[in-house]
């Protein structure tokens, strides 16, 4: 069996190798961020008097595929991707991924949010598992000249980029998911496939009050801070986000009250009307068959045709 | 005293929509709403129903679309008790708008949401979108079918909350302060919509003046029960009624009189007159300021603008306009582009910090800045974050109360009060604090007139720099001497607001035109005219008198000739008129009861 393998690296090189992909990395995510920016500044604002995907860029595949199919594809799908466990599959994997929002075409702006809503909490893997990582025989480990208790391993890093990779497929694969079909009706198709009804109410009414509730909370905030309230490690501060608390809680709740009735007062009766019914056809049983056989094709590839640090 | 005997309309039983029979309520912890309520409401009535803040009128009409139950008594709708599947019809029948357009707006998109009660109706899915759009493009909002309602304006939303209900071709509509926060192009969009529903009407407002363009019943609560059950006509017209319940608007049918004879409104100080002393630095100063949301949204576009310290200031514009983000930036809370001076001095970075020190700010809901336990807390908290001392902390806020009336309410929760009160208490956290500049954005929103002409004593008694914000144009003209007119993120005018009010045009291409409430106001000063006169009247009084030599007393009546104060109506202007010789009701001759005099015994 091999043993591991140091090698030894003076401080700056050691510096310059861990500094090197960070410094990409938040390179890349200044730049999405720009992105974003930048494209969100210059749309103009969309026709709001016709239904979101019936234009042009609604007539895809992704668009017309029934959503149950859809759903149970992709969810499928993303489970077999992340139980991959080798780098080059999960670039794949990531390539597909990428390949969807193409042929969905998904707005590159949603899905660069969607992206860096996930960024920082991969790159904390890519900080913490090389330095974590156990040295096992056959690893690679780079340590510093004169600190032998840290040293960086590769095997690790590779691990990483894995999971990385894999969480990048994923959150991308959620944009065609998500955004080829309204919310209602995405959610009647959660319902179809066996979801609680209730569920899908509680997730369609929170999606809609977050927004109310976030306005209510930054309003309150700005309430606060021209009276001259500053977060400090105090039992003021403590005292002053306790009552913000206590008091977004009790208009929030008094709020629902009143949604309830608004919503009782208006004829319901514990059900909501049901979305446009969806209709299964034979080519969208095939598309949810190639999808998945997709999904296996990569954990056979992983599994059987994959070595090394894995 | 206000009219004993006023004019009860009831309709005719067999007619009846509503019928309110002996109708109690109580909250779950035992408070008592409602008491003993007695009204039929018959198919087509236009209902105002008015009274103080909480007195009970929103738990009424919760009510009569059966969102809360009895306590005891019945409520029944086409002569059947609102219960079980005739409830769930009569749901169906009945929209109610409430407050807050956010509470009823529960859909993904406008049409999702306005389809909704046509869905429950029992519509096909294309029906329910066609009746859904049909109702959106009567409220202006076709345009928006498919944007979700959080990126919709406040004014908007409200529209949408009522295409909601009149996709559902509702028999009733009742209304829950339909206009509040509303600019006045809205609202007027609301007033024609309402004005040509054709079914059955009941609108709670504080606003008389959109009540009487609108209803023809008014039904007074007050603590729970029903006062008075008038025509609106006679309600308006009766001042000591409105004033018992809280609702005498006719503070603001003074300011026509005022600025036909060229006064300034008296709660403005005097201005120094110019050219008397230098003119004073300005306490704010902005130059081609802008300001543009994270998503790119510009919200200012170059504003230029000097407030002098100790002016009064309106800040006017449709919803929208870029008021609020002014005023964030004012604030502190928004960091804009541009030059801004605050007392002269550049407002830099580490200035922008304190801001709030010198700058205070009482917010449309004033619910957003009350969150502390008790009265006396909500006051001390900036004061302790200007680094008060306990003594100092607990003596302004005793000052405060006092001069926005709230002595001895130290104690209480900000939660427990009453609209107007914790108006109040909102500008009294911010008094207290004795800010350079004081920002009130819409102060009227919600008020009851009475706590509205409170409020307009305490305001216009303070002498600190104010900066108005509020579609009121009755507010801007009695508080304030300058009106700047934003519109699409720039000031667009800055006029002395005597001027501002005159200029029709100018307030026409704002979306402030008030045409309909300044016809109001002098219909309803017409009917409340009340002046002096001296004509013969019959007068029927009990007193001793003389005939010849025999002294008796009993009720008497004949014809007096000497002045009277009372409601008296000039339609012909200043034409020669005759005064019918009508009966008065008893009233004191000084010096009468020793006079002889005859009259037939019958």
């Amino acid at each position: 069996m091999a043993d591991v393998v140091h090698i030894v690296l003076p401080a700056w090189q050691f510096a310059a190798i861990l500094a090197g992909p960070l410094i990409l990395l938040a390179a890349a995510a200044a730049g999405l961020r720009f992105l974003v920016r930048r494209r969100s500044v210059s749309g103009e604002d969309r026709d709001w008097s016709v239904p979101p995907l019936a234009d042009s860029a609604g007539a895809t595949l992704f668009h017309r595929w029934d959503v149950r199919c859809k759903i149970t594809a992709l969810l499928a799908y993303s489970f077999l991707v992340a139980a991959l466990e080798h780098v080059t599959p999960t670039l794949a994997a990531l390539a597909v991924s990428l390949l969807a929002l193409v042929l969905a075409r998904s707005s590159l702006v949603r899905a660069l949010t969607r992206l860096l809503a996930v960024t920082g909490f991969l790159v904390m893997f890519l900080v913490v598992m090389p330095l974590s990582a156990p040295a096992l025989p056959g690893d690679t480990v780079l340590v510093i000249d004169g600190v032998d208790w840290l040293g960086f391993n590769l095997r690790g890093l590779y691990k990483a980029l894995a999971i990385a990779c894999k969480g990048v497929a994923i959150a991308l694969l959620m944009e065609p998911l998500l955004t080829t079909a309204p919310l209602p009706v995405t959610l009647h198709g959660l319902t179809r496939l066996g979801i609680p009804d209730m569920v899908g109410q509680m997730v369609l009414l929170s999606h809609r009050y977050l927004h109310v509730f976030r306005h209510e909370a930054e309003r309150m905030a700005a309430g606060m801070r021209v009276r001259g309230f500053r977060k400090r490690t105090d039992i003021e501060t403590l005292r002053a986000v306790a009552n913000f608390l206590g008091m977004l809680f009790v208009r929030s709740f008094e709020r629902t009250e009143r949604v309830f009735d608004a919503m009782r007062a208006r004829g319901y009766r514990g059900r909501f009307p049901a979305p446009e019914e969806p209709r299964m056809q034979a080519k969208d049983l095939l598309l949810t068959g190639a999808w998945l056989a997709l999904g296996i094709t990569l954990i056979l590839w992983d599994r059987f045709f994959q070595q090394g640090s894995g | 005293m206000h009219n004993p005997t006023p004019p009860v309309l009831r309709p005719d039983p067999k007619q009846t929509l509503f019928s309110i029979r002996g109708l109690t309520y109580r909250y779950a912890d035992g408070t008592p709403a409602l008491s003993g309520i007695d009204l039929d409401i018959a198919p087509g009535d236009r209902i105002a129903l008015v009274g103080h803040n909480g007195s009970g009128k929103t738990t009424l009409v919760r009510q009569l679309c059966g969102l809360l139950s009895p306590s005891a008594g019945s409520v029944s709708y086409k002569g059947k008790p609102l219960a079980g599947a005739h409830l769930d019809a009569a749901r169906l029948e009945i929209g109610l708008l409430f407050q807050d357009p956010d509470d009823q707006l529960f859909g993904h998109t406008l049409m999702d949401d306005a389809a909704f009660g046509p869905r429950n109706q029992g519509l096909a899915r294309v029906s329910a979108e066609e009746a859904a759009r049909v109702a959106l493009e009567q409220v202006g909002l076709a345009g928006m079918a498919y944007k979700p309602p959080h990126n919709l304006s406040f004014g908007q939303k409200k529209r949408a909350a009522l295409a909601g209900l009149l996709a559902m071709g509702p028999e009733t509509l009742i209304l829950d302060e339909p206009t509040t926060n509303l600019d006045p192009r809205q609202e007027e969009i609301f007033l024609n919509l309402l004005r040509d529903f054709p079914g059955t009407l009941v609108c709670i407002s504080h606003d008389l003046i959109f009540l009487y363009e609108l209803c023809d019943r008014a039904v007074v609560i007050d603590r729970g029960r029903i006062h008075h059950d008038y025509t609106l006509k006679a309600l308006v017209s009766h001042r000591a009624s409105l004033r018992e319940h809280g609702l005498d608007f006719s503070f603001r049918l003074a300011p026509e009189t005022a600025d036909e004879s060229g006064k300034t409104p008296v709660r403005v100080p005097a201005a120094t007159p110019p050219g008397k002393t230098a003119p004073a630095p300005a306490l704010v100063s902005l130059r081609d300021f802008r300001f543009r949301y994270p998503d790119g949204t510009p919200a200012l576009a170059g504003v230029d603008l000097d407030i002098v310290s100790g002016e009064r200031v309106a800040l006017v514009g449709e919803n929208g306009a870029g008021k609020t983000t002014l005023l964030s930036c004012l604030l502190g809370l928004r960091r804009g582009e541009g030059t801004f001076h605050f007392a002269g001095e550049p407002v830099t970075k580490q200035r922008h910090r304190t801001l709030w020190q010198r700058v205070g700010m009482v917010f449309q809901d004033c619910a957003d800045q009350l969150f502390c336990p008790s009265v006396g807390e909500e006051i001390a908290f900036g004061l302790r974050r200007l680094g008060c001392t306990t003594d100092e902390t607990r003596q302004r806020v005793r000052e405060t109360l006092v001069r926005v009336r709230l002595s001895g309410f130290e104690d209480r929760v900000p939660l427990h009060l009453s609209g107007g009160e914790r108006k109040r208490l909102a500008l009294a956290c911010v008094l207290a604090m004795s800010p350079d500049l004081l920002i009130l954005d819409e102060p009227t929103a919600g008020l009851d007139p009475e706590g509205e002409e409170l409020l307009l004593q305490i305001i216009g008694d303070l002498d600190t720099t104010l900066l108005l914000v509020s579609h009121d144009m009755f507010f801007v003209g009695e508080l304030t001497r300058r009106t700047l007119v934003m519109h699409q993120g720039v000031i667009g005018c800055d006029v002395p607001t005597r001027e501002f009010m005159r200029d029709e045009a100018l307030g026409s291409l704002n979306g402030l035109a008030f045409t309909y409430r300044r016809d109001c106001s002098g219909a309803i000063r017409e009917l409340q005219h009340e002046h002096e006169h001296s004509h013969p009247h019959r007068h029927r009084h009990e007193h001793p008198h003389r005939h010849g030599g025999m002294v008796h007393t009993h009720a008497h009546e004949h014809v007096h000739e000497h002045p009277h104060r009372f409601v008296h109506r000039h339609d012909d202007g200043d034409k020669a008129h005759d005064h019918a010789p009508l009966r008065y009701p008893e009233h004191p001759h000084p010096g009468h009861d020793s006079e002889p005099h005859d009259h037939e015994h019958p």
